[in-house]
């Protein structure tokens, strides 16, 4: 609402007075999530690098070991042990809520087998294929616990963003635009009070 | 819930040796945005992992989309520094902590 559209009565003063009050208490409620969600984020973050530099090193691990069975296995191989695989991993996915960010919440059953729970011979394949499928496991429970750090991370960047603007909003442009309106209104009352003494004064004399 | 797995068939297949089933290979006849699209269709896929060179493949709208979802999580794996998250943490927090 600019200062022109603006009716300089009482009521008008008081419903503007009442707006700055709530402006203030939700700027400064506003301000208290943006804290905590930066500090969640500080909590976080050396986590997620950590976890992203694991999960390089074992990817770069697991692919050379992939590499390497393909080029002495073969691509066939590969396939037939990993038809086998009956079970695929399960995962349970549920909701974590903080300060009002959803997040995600990753339980997973155990990825990584022995040799014999994985339901290809030991006959038909190799040591290389083994490796491989056990360095592809370890990367497998690594990335599970990557996915819930991150996407928590972004989610909270996203929402740490989202409220610095509400608060700067607030702060710079809402609760100074309702200052001058009441400022403008408390003015034009004491103006048209000052007349109607004037005018009584006029009527008297 | 069971892990979707999209990329190259070399990576699909290290993934489907670990028992994965839903996998989605992108090829010359399959682009990343539709190996995405099909993933999505599947209501029982808790997290899918991308690989890194399909995830830039995507459209900006597609990569926010995805980012922003917790089912399913999705994550991009293959490089050492995710550049949006890098560029994000500097937009929310005003300095580049990735460092």
């Amino acid at each position: 609402m600019s200062i022109t559209d603006v009716k300089p009565t009482r009521s008008e003063l008081i419903a503007t007075r009442k707006r700055i009050k709530l402006s203030i208490s939700g700027h400064k409620l506003l301000k208290m999530k943006r804290d905590g969600l930066i500090i969640e984020f500080f909590d976080i973050l050396p986590k997620v690098k950590d976890m992203r530099s694991q999960l390089v090193e074992l990817y770069t691990a697991a692919d050379k070991r992939l590499a390497v069975a393909m080029v002495a296995d073969g691509k066939s191989a590969l396939k037939s042990a990993a038809n086998c695989r009956q079970t695929p991993p399960q995962v349970e996915l549920s909701e974590n809520n903080i300060m009002g960010v959803v997040v995600p919440k990753i339980k997973v059953s155990t990825i990584q087998k022995s040799v014999e729970e994985r339901g290809y011979g030991l006959i038909g394949t190799s040591v290389r294929i083994d490796e491989s499928v056990h360095a592809f496991e370890k990367l497998a429970e690594k990335v599970l616990e990557a996915a819930e750090l991150e996407t928590t991370m972004k989610k909270l960047l996203d929402e740490i963003e989202s409220t610095k603007r509400r608060v700067n909003a607030l702060e710079f442009k809402v609760i100074p635009n309702l200052e001058e309106i009441a400022a403008y209104i408390t003015l034009r009352l004491e103006e048209l009070e000052r007349e109607n003494v004037f005018r009584l004064k006029r009527i008297k004399g | 819930m069971e892990i979707g797995v999209i990329g190259r068939e070399m990576f699909t297949t290290g993934f489907r040796l670990v028992g994965v089933h839903k996998w989605f290979s992108v090829n010359d006849e399959v682009d990343s945005e539709k190996a995405v699209k099909t993933a999505l269709e599947d209501k029982n896929i808790g997290v899918l992992v991308i690989h890194d060179t399909e995830w830039q493949e995507l459209e900006e709208k597609t990569q926010t989309k995805l980012s922003n979802s917790v089912s399913p999580t999705v994550i991009a794996i293959g490089s050492s520094v995710d550049n949006t998250l890098r560029e994000r943490i500097r937009t929310a927090v005003g300095v580049d902590l990735w460092k």
